[in-house]
């Protein structure tokens, strides 16, 4: 059976697993990013703002659906 | 108990948000938080520069309601044309925000316009109602602070700036003896480095704490004229003094004393003149008055320098001269100011006339990015559902928008930090402590330790955006109005707000070109050299022949290009983190961007040169050459322009000395050819004053190519995140 996308409960408030997963990609592309730089892989990218935004929708994605499965 | 002055200002801005809301409160009028707003921008040092700011937000407040019920009558019905003029004409403030007068002006007029016009756009039957009240409540929050810091532990500018001018006084003293001394050889170029950066600092105080004392000081007030008068010499002189440095290099091998007798009298008068100078402003009587003093030449000697030398000789000559005049002016003005002489001030002089419009690149950029901020602020608001706080995240873009849009070499991740501690001091009393309030008392208490903490904390000048986000996100958070509700969720949408805000400003960055100080950097340097470039070739133009409207224009452009991007390029230069461009040291940046300032200071003199009269027969004998230099040089400005690394300063040296060498031969046999009679002295003034300008450019673009050389411009070029 599919799962069903579920809320997190934080002090008794409600968020929505999509922010969540959001927070964490962000977090995510941030340290991939200063990675990147610091073994010098970044000069590659053409344009590496967007590099960073990709990398953030990339892992929004993969965290929504396969750790916390939105 | 004796109070610091922080604790001071401190209990002063907390006094005045208090009694601000209190009003507001007792009014009944809504929104009273725009009362806590005025009150934490205005609060600054002294009366003075309080009131001066005050009276620019008030004035951009009404520019503001004015645009925005012309938007708002025009525009109510279509959102796409209310949004499309609202954000040109928030572009055309982010324009004037950038130039060098009415920055707050400008900054209120673009950010309370688009609050008014955002909040009463879709009420506009309201419109008239929240536009007077956010008119009267700023005007509460000035009134209210304006009065407490009047009554309260005044402080006045005039004590400031009598330190201030003392201190300017005595570094440009200090820093005339440096030079005479590198002249004399008795010191070295590096050890003037840092008194030029305290004279710079000192002058930038003197005029800041000038501007306020004229209007809190009432003796500044009255002799406001004279004060102006001395900032202009103060300025002037420096400029000079800088002018006069830059041409050291080639006169520090002659035989000064032989040359000009009266040399060192000279210096030696400037010297007692800048020293009873320091000494007046201190309110002491000057010990003696100045001594006129001729710069006379020994003409017997002339004969046995180089024409390259004498035109160095001249340029320094005029130099001194022009150092005498002002140091009399100077000495003239400031005993007029302090009483002890009775000077007649000299009339105003004549306003020149309007320069040519010319647009600054950088500041339309800040415009791009502004305007592309505003626009995906705005779709975000109308294309997604639910935007957390609404409307709040287009009326937030402007002012943070406006600010990092002429500030660009702040990176957004530096407002992290100050963002989330002003959320968590707005958002603790709010869940914690408002609602066991129950009278205003209570609350009192409340705004007045919250604000007195936030301003005792960030007390420091280099603070203030800290102090100013901590308040501004303290006053949203709190929401404090007489009909209070209380919810979690406006605290959380509203940090969700500021995380998206944070996240479009990121994009933004680099629309239209990057913000990467490094990226700017090269960026700019290449525009330097290439309008160095054009007005080279430029140079080349017939004079005969008329200018079209286009020419005039363009050259317009450069020149103020060449003007301003060595400041540009200093601003810039102190963002480059060195950790993450290894090879490249603080101290190169510095060297390359004195090296630009001088490149333009030369460009400037011999642009300025070039108009006066010259002697026909050395214009046509000397032509070919001029422009074999003419030509040389623009090559070396070209390729700097495309690859700042190709200055190969050996060689580039040697081919313009072989050049100068050649015009130094055909100087020599024209003037043998040339009758007596035929080049008069004023003519050979200009010419050895046009010719060290030349001199100048060739000395100062070899020590450009050598200092941009040194630099490892591969690792700047590469592309990073961060």
């Amino acid at each position: 059976m599919k799962s069903m996308p579920h809320e997190f409960a934080i002090g008794g408030v409600y968020f929505p697993p999509l922010l969540i997963a959001g927070i964490f990609a962000v977090i995510a592309a941030l340290l991939t990013a200063r990675l990147l730089d610091r073994v010098r892989l970044s000069k590659h990218f053409f344009y590496p703002p967007l590099v960073l935004l990709s990398l953030m929708i990339v892992y929004t994605v993969f965290i929504g659906t396969f750790i916390i499965k939105t | 108990m004796v109070l610091t002055r922080k604790t001071k200002e401190s209990l002063k801005t907390a006094l005045a948000m208090t009694i601000a809301y209190g009003i507001a409160l007792h009014m009944d009028w809504d929104k009273p938080y725009w009362a806590g707003f005025a009150v934490a921008m205005v609060s600054l040092a002294t009366i003075g520069q309080s009131m001066n700011k005050a009276a620019l937000r008030m004035l951009g407040t009404f520019l503001a309601i004015l645009v925005a019920f012309v938007l708002i009558a025009l525009f109510a019905q279509q959102r796409w044309l209310f949004i499309l003029f609202l954000s040109v004409w928030l572009g055309f403030c982010t324009y004037m925000m950038g130039g060098a007068k009415n920055q707050y002006v400008w900054h209120v007029s673009g950010f309370v316009c688009t609050i008014v016009a955002i909040d009463a756009g879709p009420d506009a039957v309201n419109a008239f109602t929240i536009a007077t009240l956010r008119a009267q409540e700023t005007a509460l929050g000035i009134l209210v602070y304006s009065l407490v810091s009047i009554f309260l532990w005044p402080t006045s500018s005039g004590a400031q700036l009598g330190v201030a001018v003392a201190k300017l006084a005595s570094t440009q003293h200090r820093l005339f003896a440096l030079y005479l001394d590198l002249l004399h050889g008795k010191t070295d170029a590096g050890e003037a480095q840092p008194h030029r950066a305290d004279e710079v600092a000192a002058r930038s105080r003197f005029d800041l704490l000038l501007a306020a004392a004229v209007t809190d000081d009432a003796e500044v007030g009255e002799l406001r004229r004279q004060w102006r008068r001395y900032q202009r010499l103060a300025t002037e002189l420096s400029e000079t003094l800088e002018r006069w440095r830059e041409c050291f290099g080639e006169v520090q091998a002659l035989d000064l004393r032989g040359l000009l007798p009266d040399f060192a009298a000279c210096g030696a008068e400037l010297d007692t003149r800048l020293a009873q100078v320091e000494r007046m402003l201190t309110d002491q009587a000057p010990e003696r008055r100045p001594v006129a003093v001729e710069l006379r030449l020994d003409r017997s000697r002339l004969g046995s320098l180089s024409h390259f030398q004498k035109a160095a000789l001249t340029v320094a000559r005029t130099h001194l001269e022009r150092l005498e005049s002002l140091t009399r002016d100077l000495y003239d003005c400031v005993s007029g100011i302090k009483g002890f002489e009775q000077v007649a001030i000299p009339a105003a002089t004549r306003r020149a006339p309007a320069a040519t419009f010319v647009l600054d690149r950088d500041r339309a950029a800040g415009v791009v990015r502004q305007m592309v901020t505003v626009w995906l602020a705005w779709l975000a608001l109308i294309y997604i559902d639910g935007l957390p706080s609404g409307t709040a995240i287009v009326m937030m873009t402007a002012p943070i928008g406006m600010a990092l849009a002429t500030m660009p070499q702040v990176r957004v991740a530096q407002l992290f930090v100050p963002a989330t501690v002003g959320v968590l001091v707005g958002a603790v009393p709010y869940i914690f402590v408002m609602p066991q309030l129950s009278s205003f008392v209570g609350l009192g208490l409340l705004i007045f330790g919250v604000t007195f903490a936030l301003c005792y904390l960030f007390a420091a000048p280099q603070q203030m955006l800290g102090r100013a986000l901590g308040l501004a996100l303290f006053i949203t958070i709190a929401g404090i109005d007489n009909d209070q509700t209380y919810s979690f969720l406006s605290v959380a949408n509203t940090a969700l707000m500021f995380a998206l805000l944070f996240l479009l400003l990121s994009m933004t960055a680099h629309i239209p070109v990057s913000s990467r100080p490094e990226k700017a950097f090269v960026r700019l340097i290449g525009r330097f050299f290439r309008s160095c470039e054009y007005l080279t070739a430029n140079m080349g133009r017939d004079s005969q022949q008329p200018e079209s409207r286009l020419d005039v224009r363009r050259r317009a452009f450069h020149r103020h290009e060449i003007s301003t991007l060595p400041g540009k390029l200093a601003a810039w230069g102190k963002f480059i983190d060195p950790k993450a461009l290894p090879g490249t040291s603080p101290e190169q940046i510095q060297a390359l961007v004195a090296a630009l300032q001088a490149l333009a200071r030369c460009m400037q003199e011999l642009l300025g040169q070039r108009d006066r009269p010259q002697a026909q027969v050395l214009v046509e004998a000397l032509s070919a050459d001029i422009r074999a230099w003419r030509l040389e040089v623009k090559e070396g400005l070209r390729q700097l322009s495309q690859e700042p690394a190709a200055g190969l300063r050996e060689a580039f040296r040697s081919r313009l000395a072989e050049i100068m060498d050649h015009l130094e031969k055909r100087i020599m046999e024209t003037l043998d050819k040339t009758p007596t009679g035929q080049f008069g002295e004023r003519d050979g003034e200009n010419f050895y004053r046009l010719l060290g300008a030349y001199r100048s450019v060739s000395e100062a673009l070899v020590d450009c190519a050598g200092n941009a050389g040194a630099i490892d411009w591969t690792r700047w070029q590469e592309e990073r995140f961060a």
